[in-house]
């Protein structure tokens, strides 16, 4: 049955327009997204099975680690099989992860959470992450930072879908529950309720995006699209380079470099926002910064994320790839001194500072993959980003655990001062410093990683040619 | 963009529309919490 998804049978028909795909692959990450809005139902879940925070925050630990891998490993099956069916086998692992933690809830076991929602679902984020993204490129060759900066803009936008979403599903399904009231949980029956809901729901969203989903014909180009144009700049590439060979090139380990620092210093901002920001405007026992205003500059901080994915990968179209990531860490170096010696003079300045930090790390997610197609070509390049999104779940866990160490030393995040970030922000500037040379270093990829002109073509790539 | 067919232009349709609900959705409501930053 499988093979009615299969590459050769989605090759679009003439004047099928490429401005399907863009919402097709939206619909993929709107709903895998979901994994940064797990914080919303956390306290449930610790409540109602008597676990411990960590014990909790493992199941979403999982879910990332899950990401990077089954993104690695299963990026030339997402090549060679094609986005339909790809997205198909991510709505299922994703939603079948949504139903596994549902029974995990309804009896009592915790190991069917990190069974279904962290493993299953893990997979389905990794495979659904990447399904559409060379598809996008192969769409628009003349504009690939905006095709890919949309689909990517769609991961931060799914978690502010169900942020709001789950609160309000948990408020209809338990009538106790306020989620404005500190110390309030949903009750288990309202939790699993919502894992089926969201399970059901996405599975429905995700099937519109593999129903739309096409790749185009081999010999297909956009009207008035002149590859030797596009292909002259110096960083973009005519050659094929495979996902084997890519990792082989200090190219791909340099862009995985640029990965990790613009990914760790985010996260340095992300991962404290709310008691940093309460932190840096406290005066004698309490803040300047109320928790409900914490509250909302997260809030603001999601927006600039999402925002900074579609922007500054947009602009990247016309500004160059390696330009724009000697803005995302140039100045993000720039920004995060600022932030650690004027951030506290005044709480405009503070938030200015920290939405433009965060715009340049969703910037650095969503222009990766024309980055990747720049040096490597459009041959395996899902596949070469799979590889690379392993920087992301290696900086999810280096990130925290550097702001951590730092702050942990100088005390407790909400009963800090200014003076306690700075050793972390200024580490950041270092992190940053790092991934700017690295980038600085990135050159053409060298003619012997080259695959033989005929293999790049889509006729042996997957059967594209009708 | 070529497009002959009127049942594209309202896939189209279609598609943008639940797309941007849904993304439209999401802004507003993380637009209204971001709000408390000025008013909380």
């Amino acid at each position: 049955m499988l093979s009615a998804l299969d590459r050769r049978r989605t090759v679009a028909p003439p004047g099928y327009s490429r401005w399907l795909i863009p919402p097709a692959a939206l619909a993929i990450h709107l709903c895998i997204g979901q994994v940064y809005a797990t914080s919303v139902y956390k306290n449930s879940l610790i409540a109602h099975f008597d676990a411990s925070q960590t014990a909790i925050g493992v199941i979403f630990s999982i879910a990332i680690v899950m990401l990077g891998l089954s993104a690695a490993v299963a990026g030339t099956w997402v090549e060679r099989n094609g986005p339909r069916k790809a997205m198909f086998v991510s709505a299922c692992f994703w939603s079948v992860g949504f139903l596994v933690g549902a029974v995990g809830i309804a009896t009592g076991q915790l190991w069917l959470l990190y069974l279904g929602y962290g493993l299953l679902g893990g997979i389905g984020l990794g495979i659904g992450y990447i399904s559409p993204v060379s598809t996008l490129i192969k769409w628009f060759p003349d504009r690939p930072g905006l095709a890919t900066g949309l689909a990517i803009m769609g991961f931060g936008g799914g978690a502010m879908v169900a942020s709001p979403l789950s609160r309000q599903l948990l408020t209809l399904y338990d009538r106790g529950y306020d989620p404005d009231a500190a110390g309030s949980t949903a009750s288990g029956s309202a939790l699993v309720w919502l894992f089926v809901t969201l399970g059901v729901g996405y599975f429905l969203v995700m099937m519109f995006g593999v129903a739309n989903v096409r790749v185009p014909a081999a010999d297909w180009r956009p009207a008035g699209f002149d590859p030797a144009r596009a292909t002259a700049k110096p960083m973009v590439t005519t050659a094929s380079v495979s996902a084997a060979n890519a990792v082989r090139t200090p190219q791909f380990w340099l862009l995985w470099v640029v990965l990790f620092c613009n990914v760790t210093a985010g996260i340095g901002i992300l991962e404290q926002a709310s008691p940093m920001i309460q932190d840096f405007f406290r005066e004698g026992g309490g803040s300047a910064v109320s928790v409900a205003a914490a509250g909302g500059f997260v809030g603001l901080l999601s927006l600039f994320n999402m925002g900074g994915r579609f922007a500054w990968s947009t602009a990247s179209d016309l500004i160059g790839r390696k330009r724009v990531y000697v803005l995302y860490l140039g100045v993000g170096m720039v920004m995060y001194v600022l932030l650690a010696s004027v951030g506290r003079v005044a709480t405009g300045l503070f938030v200015l500072l920290a939405c433009v930090i965060v715009s340049f790390y969703g910037g650095g997610f969503a222009t990766m993959p024309a980055y990747l197609r720049d040096l490597f070509g459009t041959y395996q390049v899902g596949a070469i980003h799979g590889r690379v999104l392993t920087a992301w779940s290696a900086a999810g866990v280096a990130g925290p655990l550097i702001v951590n160490g730092f702050l942990d030393a100088k005390g407790e995040p909400g009963t800090l001062t200014a003076a306690g970030y700075r050793p972390a922000l200024l580490t950041m500037v270092g992190v940053l410093a790092v991934g700017f040379v690295a980038n600085l270093l990135v050159r053409p990829v060298p003619e012997r990683f080259h695959e033989p002109t005929a293999v790049g073509s889509g006729e042996v790539e997957g059967g594209l040619a009708r | 963009m070529r497009d002959g067919s009127s049942g594209q232009v309202g896939r189209l349709w279609v598609s943008w529309l639940l797309v941007g609900a849904l993304l439209g959705y999401g802004v507003v409501e993380t637009v209204l919490t971001a709000a408390r930053l000025f008013t909380g």
